[in-house]
């Protein structure tokens, strides 16, 4: 976060930065005034919930975002998650030369899918920076292979009843998603957790400022001897790990795994990055501003079928608030520039 | 590292190739080309499945594919299958007006088209088109959906994606029903584009704009199990009716999360289309008209052990 500066230019400057907050406060003013169940505690506690899927996936994603990356094989990973979990307290493993299945415990079962992300992130990394392949074209290759292993898993069937049995000791699967930690839904604290880690992570750490660093100016930070490839891989981590635990959180409020959730979850997910500032060219933007990116894409879909608008408008709505988002940005880095060359001539003169 | 991932990615294609069955050698049997909308969704998977079974036991060699609702991708599938000199194709297709003129080019090259679930608007390009009555089974859930309401209250519909016939047929054969009760209250609609965790989320946002809600009815299973799972974290008993039949909807009405739905007799469509294709390759024939209607049935808590996988229990 940079010092707030009151000076006219630095205060538009600053609402300009905190544009995505901005554009939430909005949106709460508009929903509560139209509909009156829209700050009913229990609806807020549901909005946080829907806000949770987007945003975990949407933090994750910003490390990538941050270091000039993306990762399109989110949604397809969160799919495969599900599915991974879905199976394992189904139908269990099944090696060869055994008869019966083993069915792992509940620990073991969201550790795997966890581990399957971490996978696929690796899988992303080692393609872009061992091999050269352009982010957009090895997470679009990783999307299809995902999205077509979740599919082969269970032969395109849904999994259903994952409740799981007393007698193969994995039962509890629904409450990993589904259930409440003192009276607040389990999704919305791991997003709240996730966010801290991260924001830390982000702006406290010697593997955050390199995240930074990369995204500024990769040549620059390789030869200051930044690891600039353990750096993209742990990046890519981080979001394979969130999306299999977006995966999970679905697969368990549903009991059910479908091959296909998650389709289109990426776009929501750089959408709410893009809403909240982080600029696609990498090197800008945070943790907390795609959280608030998240937020604002969550409310207006929550508050738009609360006011009962149909599908049509709420996909054109959608998307003339990213457009906005991405013009504003746009004003911004224009702005910047133009104080910056201000500043420059006033030191020259003063000189 | 570099050239052992190169390597790597190499075989990758190689080792796909040898477990893919449709890469073997030619067969001399007659193929039968079966393309459906897509394999992820129980209704299509039984459909072909059915079908696929029922062609291999009368000694047809076939291959399935899925379109994904792509009237393109559609288009090159149907290219493909003339091109691998298919005998008959079984087509649920991507959309009644898009899908005329691959069903007219695959005639020209001289396969036999089956239209399955799905019909086109033209006449005589297929040699039947054989499809389940969504105008009849929309109106026996709405029926019975009125009928377990009292007919009074609000409701709430979940309707599927509103650019499809099906999405159409079915929202208009339930208010054909439902709007002749003046105290049934439609209080909210939203479209769940068919998608289980979309109608689960929807739900829950409706459910807190309208605390008095007393029923849902949806336009699939799939939505109709996520308004259901959606009602179930919000406490509060609501009626919930869906549409197709599917296995897990059997289960939720056995379970009383769901109180009815309508099957659409995939599996009886799929195996009769077979029939008729084996009937017409020998005879040049099927001795029926081109359009075949397949009634629907009402499933509820009453008759719900009669049913198995998208049929009757044999």
């Amino acid at each position: 976060m940079q010092k707030l500066d009151f000076s006219a230019s630095g205060l538009l400057d600053t609402l300009l930065r905190l544009r995505a907050v901005m554009v939430l406060i909005a949106l709460l003013v508009v929903f509560s005034v139209l509909s009156p169940a829209f700050l009913s505690p229990n609806n807020l506690t549901i909005l946080l919930k829907h806000v949770a899927i987007s945003a975990i996936l949407a933090v994750g994603m910003t490390f990538v975002v941050l270091t000039g990356g993306i990762d399109l094989s989110v949604g397809s990973m969160a799919g495969l998650g599900g599915m991974i979990a879905g199976t394992l307290i189904s139908q269990g493993l099944t090696f060869p030369g055994m008869s019966t299945p083993f069915f792992p415990g509940l620990v073991s079962v969201i550790a795997i899918a966890l581990l399957a992300g971490a996978l696929v992130g690796l899988v992303n990394a080692l393609l872009i920076t061992q091999l050269g392949v352009a982010p957009f074209i090895a997470t679009l290759g990783t999307l299809y292979v995902t999205r077509g292993a979740a599919l082969l898993l269970s032969g395109g069937r849904t999994l259903s009843n994952l409740g799981g049995r007393a007698e193969l000791r994995n039962t509890g699967f629904p409450s990993f998603g589904g259930g409440h930690l003192l009276g607040i839904p389990t999704p919305v604290i791991m997003m709240l957790a996730l966010a801290t880690v991260f924001h830390l992570l982000a702006q406290r750490t010697p593997f955050g400022r390199h995240v930074y660093a990369i995204g500024g100016n990769e040549r620059a930070a390789a030869i200051s001897g930044i690891r600039v490839s353990a750096v993209k891989t742990g990046s890519y981590v981080i979001s394979g790990v969130c999306a299999a635990i977006v995966g999970l959180i679905i697969a368990s409020q549903l009991e059910a795994s479908h091959p296909a959730t998650g389709e289109t979850f990426e776009l929501t997910a750089i959408a709410a990055v893009v809403l909240g500032g982080t600029s696609l060219r990498g090197g800008k933007g945070s943790i907390l501003d795609s959280l608030a990116g998240a937020f604002v894409i969550g409310v207006l879909a929550d508050g738009m079928v609360l006011l009962g608008v149909s599908e049509f408008w709420q996909i054109v709505i959608k998307g003339v608030v990213i457009v906005f988002a991405v013009t504003v940005d746009q004003l911004q880095s224009r702005m910047q520039l133009r104080l910056r060359t201000q500043a420059q001539t006033a030191s020259l003169s003063a000189a | 590292m570099r050239l052992r991932l190169l390597a790597l990615l190499a075989l990758l294609p190689l080792a796909l190739l040898s477990v893919c069955p449709a890469c073997r050698p030619h067969d001399s049997r007659k193929l039968i080309v079966v393309i459906v909308p897509s394999q992820d969704n129980p209704f299509f998977k039984s459909e072909a499945d059915a079908a696929a079974v029922a062609a291999r036991n009368l000694g047809y060699a076939v291959r399935v594919d899925a379109h994904g609702d792509d009237a393109f991708r559609q288009d090159n599938l149907i290219d493909m299958a003339i091109a691998s000199d298919a005998s008959a194709l079984i087509l649920d297709n991507a959309g009644s007006d898009a899908s005329i003129s691959a069903v007219k080019r695959a005639k020209a090259a001289g396969i036999a088209c089956f239209l399955i679930d799905r019909d086109i608007k033209a006449n005589g390009l297929a040699v039947a088109q054989i499809i389940a009555d969504n105008n009849q089974g929309a109106i026996l859930a709405g029926e019975e959906f009125a009928r377990q309401m009292g007919k009074t209250g609000n409701y709430a519909e979940i309707l599927g994606k509103e650019s499809d016939t099906n999405a159409q047929i079915r929202t208009h054969g339930f208010h054909s029903v439902l709007d002749r009760s003046p105290e049934l209250v439609r209080a909210a609609a939203q479209s769940a584009n068919w998608s289980q965790s979309e109608a689960f989320s929807k739900t829950e946002t409706i459910l807190q704009a309208h605390p008095d809600l007393k029923g849902i009815i949806a336009g699939n299973d799939t939505m109709a199990l996520g308004a259901a799972a959606a009602v179930k974290a919000n406490g509060r008993p609501t009626l919930i009716v869906g549409f197709d039949g599917s296995p897990d909807a059997l289960a939720a009405i056995k379970g009383g999360q769901m109180k009815a739905t309508v099957l659409q007799p995939a599996g009886l469509i799929a195996r009769l289309a077979v029939s008729e294709v084996d009937e017409y390759l020998k005879k040049g024939s099927t001795g029926k008209p081109e359009r075949q209607v397949v009634t629907c049935e009402l499933v509820t808590a009453r008759n719900v052990n009669e049913f198995g996988v998208f049929s009757r229990k044999e």
